[in-house]
């Protein structure tokens, strides 16, 4: 039996804007948070789920139904959110992923959290977020994507347009960037 | 055994990307090996602290999104049942169809007064956002694919775009838009290597144009200046 939400995009893809409200309604809030995380930024992230939403919806006949409609409209916002880091000059590429960083965890590897270390919980979050703004976009939205919303690589790896290998680097190199928001404290 | 690395520990902490039988000579190791339990432990804990608090939206935000949203659906109603049918024969017969109409919108925006040159403006960008799917396409097609068969294609694909991106950048310099006529012209080398990739080309040499599509993100500016046409040409409407 179609569910609440096949049934909305069917409709929608007939053209029925109530159904499409629907979605909108289903989606728009966890969309911004997805956006959110990825520009860092609450208008670019609001102007992003505005443009994946009515990507969307102008091209629902392309959508097979191969992937979950949220997938889908995770691909799209991804890539809505990397167009508004994009135009506002943000978009960084930086290659550097040197196996010198390999075995960084080696160098972390502290026994079980000391009281201190929970203390000071509030100050390592401080870092992470200032270590996920330092992360290029595409290093952010692979790990982000990965990490939070629980995509497989091989689904990264098509919303990003990367190949496997390029999508794995792209995660280890912002594993490894992380690694500096633990150290000062360690 | 090859030795456990940080990245096989990401990717077994995901349980992604490693093969089975190497997830379990992690698993075995973990059990044998202390310090590679505190190194698995390490990352996990910093792993942990991540999942912090996202910025959430506020109460307005799906009523406003949806206000601006039906306007615009209005304004441009959704395409029906749209067909895909897109293989490089019929490519290449639309496109020298749309070539001539193209070049002469550019011949016509050269000439013509400002209303006119606006709607030719926004002519050519329709064509030209058309023209650059198919060049993201392509490019997709030779960033992941390493069947013959879909390579062999996408050379017939992108000789036929070689043509069409040569005379769009014409019509764009005709139009006065240069930085799209720049941004064409950029595209060419990549397209003239895509044309002209030998039947038995190698997995390196493809990997030599992977990496430079990596590199240089040229697949998002495609995007970006493709979405840029779309856009301006909804804006125009």
């Amino acid at each position: 039996m179609a569910t609440d939400e096949e049934r909305w995009v069917q409709l929608a893809r007939q053209g029925d804007r109530e159904a499409f409200r629907c979605l909108v309604e289903a989606h728009a809030r966890p969309l911004f948070v997805l956006c959110s995380r990825i520009t860092r930024d609450a208008a670019m992230a609001e102007d992003a789920v505005q443009e994946a939403l009515l990507n969307a919806y102008r091209h629902l006949a392309d959508f097979d139904g191969r992937s979950s409609f949220k997938t889908w409209l995770h691909r799209i916002a991804v890539n809505a959110a990397l167009e508004q880091i994009r135009r506002q000059g943000k978009f960084d590429y930086v290659e550097n992923d040197s196996e010198e960083d390999s075995d960084f965890l080696e160098r972390c590897m502290d026994e079980t959290p000391s009281p201190r270390h929970h203390a000071q919980g509030e100050e390592i979050r401080r870092n992470i977020d200032r270590e996920l703004e330092r992360m290029t976009a595409l290093e952010r939205s692979a790990f982000l994507l990965r990490h939070v919303e629980g995509h497989s690589i091989d689904d990264i790896s098509q919303t990003l347009s990367l190949n496997i290998s390029a999508c794995k680097q792209a995660i280890f190199r912002a594993v490894r960037k992380l690694r500096g928001a633990l150290q000062p404290l360690r | 055994m090859q030795p456990i690395t940080d990245n096989d520990l990401i990717l077994y902490f995901y349980r992604d990307g490693l093969e089975k039988q190497r997830i379990d000579e992690i698993d075995d190791a973990m059990f044998a090996s202390p310090p590679l339990r505190q190194r698995y432990m390490a990352l996990k804990r910093m792993l942990t602290n991540v999942d912090g608090a996202a910025i959430e939206p506020d109460p307005e935000f799906t009523d406003r999104i949806w206000r601006k949203l039906a306007s615009q659906i209005d304004a441009k109603p959704v395409h029906r049942m749209r067909r895909r049918v897109f293989t490089p024969v019929r490519f290449a017969m639309a496109a020298s169809v749309l070539l001539a109409v193209a070049a002469g919108i550019g011949y016509y925006a050269g000439r013509t007064s400002a209303p006119q040159n606006a709607m030719a403006s926004r002519v050519l960008d329709a064509y030209v956002a058309d023209h650059l799917r198919a060049t993201e396409g392509l490019l997709l097609t030779a960033s992941n694919s390493n069947s013959s068969e879909v390579l062999a294609g996408n050379r017939e694909l992108a000789q036929s775009l070689v043509q069409s991106n040569r005379l769009y950048a014409l019509a764009a310099v005709r139009a006065g838009n240069t930085r799209l006529a720049d941004f064409l012209r950029q595209l060419e080398p990549v397209l003239l290597d895509l044309a002209n990739q030998p039947a038995d080309a190698s997995i390196q040499s493809m990997d030599g144009l992977r990496d430079y599509l990596r590199k240089t993100d040229l697949l998002f500016e495609v995007r970006a200046t493709q979405a840029r046409l779309d856009t301006a040409d909804k804006h125009k409407i």
